[in-house]
Order: C-alpha cells, then structure tokens, then sequence
C-alpha cells in the first residue's frame, strides 16, 4: 500500500473544474441543443395546440365543435384523406412497375425509365401543375389541338399532378426493395417450375410487401402535406394544406387555421410513429452471404406489355411536363403564341426572387447542417436521459406538414421573447429546422461507421472534449456535414408551403413567385422562374449524388 | 504480493456494475514497474471493463485506482497518464501515419521539431521507418498496430493498456506481433497490461497473469503457476488439457519419506506434498492430471509406485505425439505419449498401466 496516495481531496479548485468540465461537457452542449429544439420546433407545435383550443374566453373546445359541424371544414378533411388514398394507391402500382421494369426489365430500357422515374426529385412538386395548366388548361395546347373540354381544376387535375410530383418517392423506396431481394430465391421458383407470373405474385410481391407498405405511408404523408398541387388546381375544392393558409390570409381566423393545422397533423403523426416505430427493420433480408451475379432473363411478353402500358405513358407525361415547362421559359404563350421571347428569364422580379431564395437556402444550409451535425453527434454519443425524444424531435421536421410548422411560426414568432416575425431569421430558421432532419440521418449514420474507440483514443492521448471534436470529429463528419447543407439547401429552394406564411410583402421567394404567377395564369414568368430553379437544384442532386459516390453517404436514396 | 517496492499501479476492492448486472467484483491487484500483466478469461468475464476502467472510459462504481500514488479514479481519460491500443486500433483515418503518431505530442505543444525527431524515433522502433507519409487507408492491418502503439508510445505512459490487440490479424502475423510487443515492451521497460481472451497468447506474452471469470479473480500468478499449480478447477481448465482424478487425502506427513496419501477409486497415489495449501486429512480433493506427465507400460512391467492400470480405447498418432484414450474404471483419460518412434507404441483393446509423478498437483474438490 502507498502510504500517501493522492485522492481527489488534495487536488485544486481548477483541476476539480477541468475533471467536471471534461467529464460533462457533451451534456452541456445537449442542452444547449435541447433548447433550440425546444423553441424552433416543438414551441410553434405547442402553440398550434394552443390556439386550437384557446379562443378570447379561455380554453374552449368550439373551435373544433365548428369543425365538425359545418361541411366546408369537415369535408376539407375528408377531400385530404381521399387525395392521400387515390394517390397512394395509384402510386404504389405505378411505382412498382417502374420499379420491376428499371429492376427486372430489358437492359437497354432500364436507365431511360430511371432517369423519368426520378426526374420530378430536381424540380418543386408544383411544377406540375404548372405543366398541367400549360397543357390541359381552359387554352391548355392538348385541349386546343385535340379541341377538347377537360377541365385540369379538377380533382383530376390535383390527382395526376400529385401523382407525378411523388412518383420519385414511391418509385426509389420499391427499386430498392426489389434490389435487395436476392436473384436466387425468384430462380429457384423458376426452377421448380414457376411461371413470371407465379413468381411475381407468389415471391416477389409478398417479399416486397413490406417495403412496399412504408413507401405507401411516406407518399400518403407527402400527399396530404403537399400545398403547392391542391392550392393552385384544387379549384373549389377543400383540401387542408391550401384552406389553412386562406383561412389565415383571407380571414385572419388564426383559430380556425390551428385546428385545421391539427387535423392534419394527427394523421401524419400517427404514420411517422408507425413508419419509425412499428415498421422498423420490418422486410425480409434475402441476401445472405455472397450475392451472386445474374443473368437478366427475358420478361414474359403479356408481363411486359402491360406494365410497359402503364410505364410508358406516365414517362412521356413527365417528360412532356418537362418540356412544356422549358418551352414556356423562352415562347410568349405555349401552344398560343410560340414566338420565341427571352422576356420571361430576363424579369427583374424573378431573378430577385431567385436571389433571395439562394441567400435563405445558403443561410438555412449552413444553420441546418451546424446543428444537424451537432445534433447527430449529442444523439448517438451522449450518456443522458431523452437521447430518444431527442431525435424524435429532430426527425419530426420531416414528418410534419410544412403548413403547421409555417402556422406555428407566425403564430409563436409574433411577439416577444422571440419576436422573429418579418425578418429573413424566422424563414432561415424555419427551413433549417424544417428539414433538419436529413443532416441529422446523415450524421447518424456517418457516426455509426466511425468507432466510438477513435474519439476515446483522443482523449486518451490528452485531448480535451473541445480538442477532440474540432480535430478528429468534425473532419470525420464533414461529408454528413456537407450532404446535410446541400440537401437544405435545395428543399429550402423548393419549399413552398411553410415559407408562403412568412414571407413579408415586398420580400419575394422564388417558389412563392412561381406560386403567385401561377395563381396568376402567368404561366411564362412561372415556366421561367422553374426552370432557373431547376437549373440551380440539378447541380446540387448531381453534388449530392457525387458526394454519394465518394464517401457513400446517400441522402437521397435515405429519403 | 511478495514485492517490497510501490507498485506501478495498485487496484483496491474495484466494483463496477452496470444497472443491476454486477460486472466485477472486489478486484484487487497490483502490478510493478516494467511488468507485462495480462488480463485473461472467458468472453464476459470483466477484463475489457477492467482495463476500460483503468483508461477512464468507463466510471467505476467503487474502489481505488492509484497510479503512481495518486487515485485516478474519477479522472477523465485525458488526464489520466495511461494509454491505451485500441481493439479497433482507432486511428484517425483523416491523419497520416505521421500525425497519428504525433497527435498527443501535438497536444503537449512541442515544438514542431521536436515532435518530428520523437516521430521518428518511434517509427523506428516499431519498424516503420519510411512509411510516415502515408495514409492510414494505405497501410496493412499489421502496420496500423504499429502505427497504434508508437502512437500510444509517444507520450510515455506510465502504464501502457493494450486491448485484445492481435485479435484483427490472421493468425501468422498474431505470433509475430505478440513476439514484437512483448519485445518493445522490455526493451523500454514499461509497464504494461495486456487484455486477450486466448490462454496461449496469455501465457506466451506474459510475466504475470490474471485470470478472471464472473468478474471474479481466479488467480494471480506467472504462467507456469498458472499452468502448473492451478489454484482451482477453472483455473485448471483454462489453459490446456486436464484430467481430473477424485481422491481422498489418506495420510498427511507422518511418513519417513515425506509422502502425502491420496486414496482414488483406482488406486493409491502418493505425492511428494501438496501445495502450500493447507489440507487437511480427510478433506477430499482433485488431481490435476495434465496428458504428458503420465507413462504408459505395458502390461507385463514390474510395479512402480503410483502404478494404475487401464485399457486403451482410442489413439491418434499426430508425428510428435501419440493421443491415448484410455479407459480406467468407468473414466477416461487422455494421455500424450510424446516421441512416439522411441516408445512402445499400444493399440486400441491393450491393457496398460500407467504411472502418475508424485510432483501432481491436487486441488480443493470444493471452492
């Protein structure tokens, strides 16, 4: 025994800090991010809660009781949940035809199907409708050259728009199930003496399945959140995204703005716990071992020909949305008048709006992708209680309708403490927090490739908690760090439906400009502003998918 | 321990638990200066949480950890003078080799010459001269433990950690760097503790082991104690093969001769003492009966003390030894015969006898 052993009694004030400080210091920064979770995401919830059920008199349960009475608001529920429905179902077949014909196909078909299945990823969801009214509307070329009468405001309209803007989701969720399913399995069934259409029916849609349901889910989610579609063809038809923002610009009925808020939250909320927390790990792992590679065989004709009925429309509609969209850029009006004009890409108004859509998404990248690092970080290393509820929060960005998170905002910035309202910080926060979520996934997984054993060599070597998370923790998470800037970049680009609550007359976003000229029937100055948007979003989903290449993180395919 | 100097580092009554689940349990040790002391048991039993602890990446629930004089217990890793080679090696893969090595003395603010001349010398001793400049990706498995020790290495530490270390290499390069560790660890002289879960690399590498099961100390010893005087059936069994024979000590030194009787079901055997453990007449026990100390005869040898018989049931020639498998009452023992081609060799059906040395060692039956 060492007779005099030093013990933590003989050591100085100073050292006992440093030990605590060392020993504490990633709770601290918890914390500290708590606190930003708190207020810039869970605050604005809280307080569409609140005001759906706080009305002059105190709490009342009226505001709801109105809901359910009167048929414009009940009805505008119900129109939401059957969009999410057609949409879902129509998308789930469609989504597996490209998906079995980009998998299973003809080679030489196989990336041009790609390439339109994905193709909707690098414009904004209400391009569509753009492309719709350009087409089908009341001067719409299609109805003019085949003189017809189809109305595009229509639920038909909203449905096909929709269908097209999330075909992307629906598309690469199932690609990758099919992927993953392992050759084998379908050629020991052909071996037994299956035909293609036992072997689909019996194998490779039960394994799909599951795979199959949670890219259902996620695309009924996006549906129903979706703003742009329903806002500018829904017409006269209620739908909840585009009623809440009237019911705020058009009666100031913040009240009623909550409850619709909510009524749309609920269902998205019960699918993200589902989807996180039931679904997880759900699917069947196929691949064990070694996968060996194939040989494609040949598609049964009556298989092909009829998905082939089904692809090949839906890929030259995406491809004509397209089109018509850059033609509309550089011709007075489509269809109409096609004299070539560079007027609409030259508008001063626009390349304002474009500009500052570039500086917020600048701003709400580099915030978004700051904390979403951190947060990976505190997430998957921190000690403490709440690590769960703390990602959840993070995560939820995603989930949740981008109407309700633009309401809270307005509603929770509007005054002090945190008057926000009317400045550039309540758009950067709002979209950085909104999309938060893919930062913090990419950090999470970077995080979950590097051994825990490289920051404790750190500190074994003497580096402090701030030593080592400039020196050996950033430099590692740098890729996440980057892929979760560009990706809030572009979807900050693209969103529409949060900021549309935010912005301040006089202050123009580009996807509120395209959205107003739209409404507006200027389909040229909207054409012209998507394609520069486009422009600008191609290059940052060619940047993120070489980021992919190099380091691979995918964020995209994660989506 | 016998050792009347301060040791390097002492472990007092170390409990640690996680939740409910006790992981260790009063472990007490200490090891000296310029020792290589290895950790060694069964998956599960404490000994990566042992050293994890003595790094500071794991808090301890109660005890002592005195380094050097000084309980380090609630220390944070980086103020701790112990360093530690990761399983994982945990190199900094946005480092070179260069900088790996140089990170902690970075930290220490050395001038940059300095920091080069100290690099290079460590290159050199874990034979890397040469490949500085390059990335961690770039070098072999083997390398990047050499490039994890000299790292660990620069600070000198005065206790080096290593956990499981050989246990990413093939089995070719394991030896080699299990003869290279223990050959820099003596020639700098440091004090060193050696995690592994193999009772060969333990015994082979070590001055001194500690084998631990269930969070609980087995022993303490060098590996011929360990080997040689198990203090226990686990012990026993952990390193090589052992046959067991149940026995009774008959008579405790009242013979001339200095023999102890132990009565088995097959025989008497007499023994030249037992241990230095305090049996006493009557209590039962076990002989610990390793395959090569025991001598097969023929059947038609003239007696010899401590002589049994058996019939053999099995044998499997391997080059340098025969494997018996010899039946003895309703037991069966298994028997090394080395040098097979100067010895009688016996085939399956004889009846033999046997012979067990006096110097067998006997073991406790309970506890």
């Amino acid at each position: 025994m060492a007779e005099a052993v030093i013990g933590n009694a003989q050591r100085s004030l100073w050292y006992k800090i440093r030990i605590f400080v060392n020993s504490y210091f990633i709770n601290i920064f918890a914390g500290g991010l708590f606190a930003l979770l708190a207020i810039f995401l869970a605050f604005p919830l809280v307080m569409v809660f609140i005001k759906s059920l706080w009305g002059d008199d105190g709490f009342t349960l009226s505001f709801y009781q109105e809901f359910f009475f009167y048929n414009f608001y009940y009805w505008s529920f119900l129109n939401t949940m059957i969009l999410g429905l057609s949409v879902m179902s129509i998308l789930v077949v469609v989504g597996f035809c490209f998906a079995y014909m980009t998998t299973k196909g003809p080679h030489w078909l196989r990336t041009p199907l790609k390439i339109c299945a994905l193709m909707p990823l690098c414009a904004p969801p209400y391009i569509f409708s753009i492309s719709l009214i350009t087409l089908l509307g009341r001067n719409g070329m299609i109805n003019n050259f085949f003189n017809l009468d189809f109305n595009v405001y229509s639920w038909t309209g909203v449905i096909v728009a929709q269908c097209l803007a999330f075909l992307p989701l629906s598309y690469m969720m199932i690609e990758n199930v099919l992927n993953s399913q392992n050759p084998s399995l379908e050629e020991s069934a052909a071996d037994m003496g299956a035909s293609e259409f036992t072997i689909m029916r019996a194998i490779t849609i039960p394994l799909a399945a599951p795979g199959v349901l949670k890219a259902a889910l996620l695309v009924f989610v996006m549906t129903i959140a979706e703003f742009g579609n329903p806002a500018i063809l829904g017409g006269r038809i209620p739908f909840l995204a585009p009623d809440t923002y009237l019911m705020i610009t058009g009666e100031g009925d913040f009240n009623m703005a909550s409850v619709l808020s909510v009524v749309l939250m609920v269902p998205c909320i019960i699918i993200f716990i589902i989807h996180n927390y039931i679904l997880k790990g759900k699917g069947y792992t196929t691949i064990v071992g070694k996968p060996t590679a194939v040989d494609p065989k040949d598609m049964t004709p009556v298989i092909k020909y009829s998905l082939l009925a089904i692809v090949v429309p839906v890929a030259i509609m995406i491809l004509l949305c397209f089109a018509v969209i850059v033609l509309g850029a550089f011709v007075k009006i489509v269809g109409v008048d096609n004299t070539f004009v560079i007027d609409h890409m030259l508008n001063m108004q626009s390349n304002t709006a474009i500009y500052n859509s570039v500086k917020l998404s600048l701003m709400a990248g580099l915030f978004g992708a700051i904390v979403g690092t951190l947060l990976a970080y505190v997430i998957m290393r921190g000690k403490f209680k709440g690590r769960k509820i703390m990602e959840m929060l993070a995560l939820s960005g995603f989930a949740l309708p981008g109407t309700v998170i633009g309401v809270g905002y307005i509603m929770a910035f509007n005054s002090p403490p945190f008057l926000l309202a009317g400045t550039i910080w309540i758009l950067i926060l709002n979209c950085a927090f909104r999309f938060l979520a893919v930062g913090v996934e990419a950090g999470i997984s970077k995080l979950h490739q590097i051994s825990i054993e490289i920051e404790e060599a750190s500190a074994d070597l003497g580096a402090d908690f701030i030593t080592t998370f400039f020196k050996v923790i950033l430099p590692i998470m740098f890729s996440a760090f980057i892929a979760g800037f560009i990706y809030t970049f572009m979807t900050t680009m693209m969103s529409l439906s949060s900021v549309i609550f935010l912005v301040t007359p006089g202050f123009d976003l580009a996807a509120v400009y395209i959205y107003l000229t739209a409404q507006l029937g200027e389909l040229g100055l909207a054409s012209a502003a998507t394609v520069k948007m486009m422009l600008i979003v191609v290059v940052c989903f060619v940047s993120l998918k070489l980021l992919a290449k190099k380091t691979g993180l995918d964020v995209i395919e994660k989506k | 321990m016998g050792n009347k100097e301060t040791p390097m580092l002492e472990l007092v009554d170390v409990h640690k638990s996680f939740g409910d689940v006790k992981v260790l349990k009063g472990i007490s040790a200490s090891i000296s200066k310029g020792e290589l002391l290895t950790f060694v048991g069964p998956s599960g039993c404490g000994k990566t949480t042992l050293l994890r602890i003595i790094g500071g990446f794991t808090p301890i629930t109660s005890g002592k950890i005195i380094l050097d004089g000084e309980d380090i217990a609630d220390l944070p890793p980086n103020m701790r003078d112990t360093k530690m080679v990761f399983q994982s090696y945990a190199l900094f893969p946005h480092m070179n080799v260069r900088k790996n090595i140089g990170f902690g003395l970075k930290l220490q603010k050395l001038p940059q010459k300095k920091i080069d001349e100290r690099v290079d010398e460590l290159l050199a001793l874990v034979h890397l001269d040469g490949l500085g400049d390059r990335t961690i990706e770039r070098i072999s498995g083997g390398q990047q433990q050499r490039v994890a020790l000299a790292r660990s290495l620069a600070l000198e530490p005065k206790v080096l950690l290593l956990d499981e270390p050989l246990s990413n290499l093939d089995a070719n390069l394991r030896v080699v760097m299990r003869d290279e560790i223990r050959n820099i660890q003596e020639r700098i002289g440091i004090t060193t503790i050696f995690v592994t879960h193999d009772q060969y690399e333990a015994m082979s590498i070590s001055d001194r082991l500690l084998v631990l099961n269930d969070g609980v100390i087995q022993q303490i010893g060098t590996p011929s104690d360990i080997y040689e005087t198990p203090d226990n059936r686990f012990i026993a069994e952990f390193v090589g093969y052992v046959n067991f024979l149940e026995g009774k000590i008959e008579s405790f030194d009242q013979d001339s001769s200095g023999l102890f009787l132990v009565s088995t079901e097959y025989g008497d055997i007499s023994l030249n003492k037992i241990n230095e453990r305090n049996f006493d007449k009557g209590d039962e026990v076990f002989l610990v009966i390793r395959p090569e100390t025991v001598t097969l005869f023929p059947l038609d040898a003239q007696d010899l003390p401590n002589m049994l018989t058996g019939k053999i049931l099995h044998s499997m020639y391997s080059g340098n030894l025969v494997k018996y498998t010899i039946k003895c009452g309703d037991r069966e023992l298994l028997i090394d015969q080395y040098n097979p081609k100067d010895s009688i060799r016996f085939k399956r059906g004889d009846t033999i006898k046997f012979t067990v040395p006096r110097t067998v060692h006997a073991i406790p039956k309970k506890g």
